[in-house]
């Protein structure tokens, strides 16, 4: 009997217990779409650079330059980034939002672009390369690289207002595009986007 | 005599256990292990040592990261390092939200079973190691150099937000001299009256409220890369948190300050519009006109090993005839210890003040007011029947045992550290940063509230272990063993949290010297109290404007090698 009331007092104990274990999960892993977006903080993630970078250049290219440079030229604009410079309070991959930047206009069709210093460096050691070793009809020639027509070049800004638990973030990432002959600033554009973030004090 | 009524001879006995116990408790912690092994330059047994005491998804994961991410900076493994102290950084952001679960499993455990959340000072020395990290490793970079820098001062703004975030809370250093809104003569009385409401007059102005060596090394990092305005303002807000001070908490001289006015000069004169400031600037600076601009060499030189967290015991058992809880420290350890723990212990809990011997006196009995500096009483008075009536005397029947942390005595090794270049002595080091006082003070500032908690807990357990026996029925047929197992049990399992940040040095000297571009070979010496010189040089190449050189001197090395430094 005496028994029974100690194993009867001790069943919280155990109810306890048990629930404190199930909260311990084991890690679980799923595929989801890369298009999908998991925001998991108030920081710049793939689905920002993804969204900035098709904005900004659908505002590029509606601007009067692309059709200036057709009538002028008779050939689509080159294009080359010079740098995207991250000036927010967040590591954000400038890479991969510059990779973004030129999948979107390369899918628009309606200019070219240029591949970077350091790109150019390594294609040029490949054409010496092949001077020495590729056959004669196979062979590229130095000196007849595309020459860029635009530098693109950009910052990341951003401002953070935190109180408590919530916090704002405010992204502007400002794109401006250069006319290599003339240096005209012929666009210059500019997105914005601001996150909240709201934590609780206490959880479980 | 009441005195002998401590010593009657279950509390001898248990004494005796409580003691046996502790010899158990006083082992060196595993980081504490690895950074002597760092000191004597072997990485890797050290790396080993963290990975095996500290879990990357236990309780104190958190140093995992952190040790590991600094043995990482002083073997110059940049990248790896800062992927550790993202880790951490993220760790201790995630610890905003409190769980509630696991704070009520510490109070019937111990402090230990949370998860460490790192201190206060901690999440800006996180900043201040990845952007020297950053740093390096655009200088090792040509083809990422930029985005190195740029990556540098993401951290600053970082900082920047938290220590905004910080001076919310504790109102920074700017509102030292406001008054506090009564009249003067109420002003008189309080002051008058203060210390026999809050007689540990030694806490005052030791809470962390901001940092003024971050903000001028986001100032050196932000016009190293020419963002003057951000510069300016990290500079302005430094000279401000240090006379505000910043510089009198930590025992930081009066040369850092004037440096860092004259940079704030430098910068203020390069962007231009700032007349009437720069005027004030020469002003106070004693500075007749404007210089030309030369290249300048930072110099960060961590120094040392901060002080290691160490547990202190104490018997809380209860005294029928005073009415009262009483606390005694139980002594443990090494001689140097044993006094250390008796200082700390006077300090901070001992009646020792004119309130507490009162209060002793109060309670009847004479022998206490002589006892007063070995123990610490808490008067029951009329809610002694109560604390009868719970259980709680009869559960203190052995006695509990109480472990709060203490802080090793901070050693003064350093008598002077100085830079030579070219192989001609240039200048002196200053004190900039001091990470054994912030340790110091946060110890301080936390006893009150750790020594209450651990009480509390310790009463909650002997508490409970009592309604168990009674409910059990042991009450009856075994009641002193029982009693005795349950205390010993208890003692078994408290245990204060001595988890820390331990690779940080004990304090950071700085010094700015203007140099030409090109290679030289900077020396430093650090002079200390015993006699010896340490020795560490590097030959170090000045591309830019403003240049960093950082290095880490330990002290008692006893393998001569060439220290882990990074040039930045």
């Amino acid at each position: 009997m005496k028994c029974n009331k100690t194993l009867l007092k001790l069943t919280p104990l155990f109810v306890a217990c048990t629930l404190a274990v199930s909260g311990c999960s084991s890690t679980k892993v799923q595929r989801v779409d890369a298009n999908q977006e998991v925001a998991l903080s108030d920081k710049w993630n793939a689905k920002d650079s993804q969204l900035v970078a098709e904005a900004m250049i659908n505002d590029m290219l509606s601007f009067p330059w692309v059709n200036d440079h057709l009538q002028r030229e008779g050939s689509k604009p080159a294009i080359i980034i010079q740098s995207v410079r991250n000036k927010s309070h967040q590591h954000i991959a400038v890479d991969t939002f510059l990779n973004d930047l030129k999948r979107s206009i390369l899918r628009s069709g309606q200019a070219d672009f240029v591949a970077n210093k350091d790109v150019r460096r390594e294609i040029r050691e490949e054409r010496k390369d092949q001077e020495l070793n590729s056959s004669l009809e196979t062979q590229n020639e130095m000196g007849q690289e595309y020459g860029a027509d635009y530098a693109l070049s950009g910052t990341i800004n951003s401002f953070v207002d935190e109180q408590g638990g919530d916090r704002v973030t405010f992204y502007q990432v400002d794109l401006r595009l250069i006319d290599m002959t003339t240096n005209r600033e012929v666009w210059n554009g500019q997105k914005k986007i601001q996150k909240l973030q709201e934590r609780s004090r206490f959880g479980f | 005599m009441q005195v002998n009524t401590y010593f009657k001879s279950h509390f001898s006995f248990l004494t005796v256990v409580y003691v046996l116990l502790l010899s158990g408790c006083q082992s060196t912690p595993a980081n504490k292990s690895a950074i002597l092994l760092a000191q004597q330059g072997e990485f890797e047994s050290a790396k080993q040592a963290i990975r095996t005491d500290y879990s990357p998804v236990g309780k104190s994961k958190l140093l995992h990261y952190l040790e590991l991410g600094m043995l990482n900076h002083l073997q110059g493994n940049y990248q790896r390092s800062n992927e550790l102290l993202n880790e951490a950084q993220q760790i201790i952001e995630d610890q905003y939200t409190i769980s509630v679960s696991e704070r009520a499993l510490a109070l019937v455990s111990g402090p230990t079973y949370t998860t460490y959340a790192g201190k206060i000072y901690h999440r800006p020395l996180i900043n201040f190691y990845k952007a020297l990290n950053y740093n390096a490793l655009a200088n090792q970079s040509d083809i990422d150099r930029q985005a190195y820098l740029d990556s540098a001062l993401v951290e600053m703004r970082q900082l920047d937000t938290y220590l905004s975030g910080l001076k919310d809370r504790t109102g920074g250093y700017d509102d030292q001299d406001q008054p506090s809104g009564l009249d003067s003569l109420t002003e008189q009385i309080n002051n008058i009256t203060r210390p026999l409401f809050a007689p540990n007059d030694l806490l005052k102005d030791i809470e962390y409220k901001d940092d003024a060596f971050a903000h001028y090394v986001s100032g050196i990092l932000f016009e190293r890369s020419e963002e003057l305005d951000s510069a300016r303002i990290q500079y302005q807000r430094a000279i401000q948190a240090f006379e505000g001070g910043f510089a009198k908490q930590y025992a930081i001289s009066d040369s850092i300050v004037s440096q860092i006015k004259r940079d704030l000069l430098r910068v203020m004169e390069q962007a231009g519009g700032y007349d009437s400031e720069v005027f004030a600037l020469r002003k106070t600076l004693n500075i007749t006109k404007s210089t030309q601009p030369q290249p300048v060499l930072n110099i960060f030189q961590n120094i040392g090993i901060g002080p290691q967290r160490k547990q202190f015991n104490l018997l809380l058992r209860a005294d029928k005839e005073a009415k009262a809880l009483v606390m005694t420290p139980i002594l443990w350890g090494t001689q140097h210890e044993q006094q250390a723990q008796m200082r700390w212990f006077q300090m901070l809990y001992a009646d020792t003040s004119l309130f507490d011997l009162m209060q002793n006196y109060a309670t009847g009995d004479i022998g206490d007011v002589a006892m007063g500096a070995l123990t610490k009483r808490i008067p029951l008075g009329p809610i002694w029947d109560d604390a009868v009536d719970i259980g709680l005397i009869s559960a203190l029947e052995y006695g509990s045992r109480i472990s709060v942390t203490y802080l090793e005595p901070l050693k003064q090794q350093i008598k002077r550290s100085e830079v030579w270049v070219n192989n001609k002595k240039i200048a002196d080091l200053d004190k900039i940063y001091s990470v054994s006082l912030l340790t110091l003070q946060d110890a301080l500032n936390n006893a009150n509230s750790e020594i209450q908690i651990a009480l509390a807990r310790e009463l909650v357990k002997a508490l409970t272990a009592q309604k168990a026996i009674s409910a059990t029925g042991l009450n009856s047929q075994f009641s002193g063993f029982a009693k005795f197992a349950t205390s010993v049990v208890n003692a078994v399992t408290a245990s204060a949290d001595l988890r820390q940040w331990q690779s940080l040095p004990a304090q950071v000297n700085y010094v700015q010297l203007p140099i030409s571009k090109g290679k030289h070979v900077i020396t430093l010496k650090t002079h200390l109290t015993s006699g010896q010189v340490i020795e560490q040089s590097e030959t170090i190449q000045v591309l830019d404007e403003i240049t960093l050189w950082h290095t880490r001197t330990f002290l008692e090395q006893t393998r001569v090698a060439t220290p882990e430094s990074t040039f930045l």
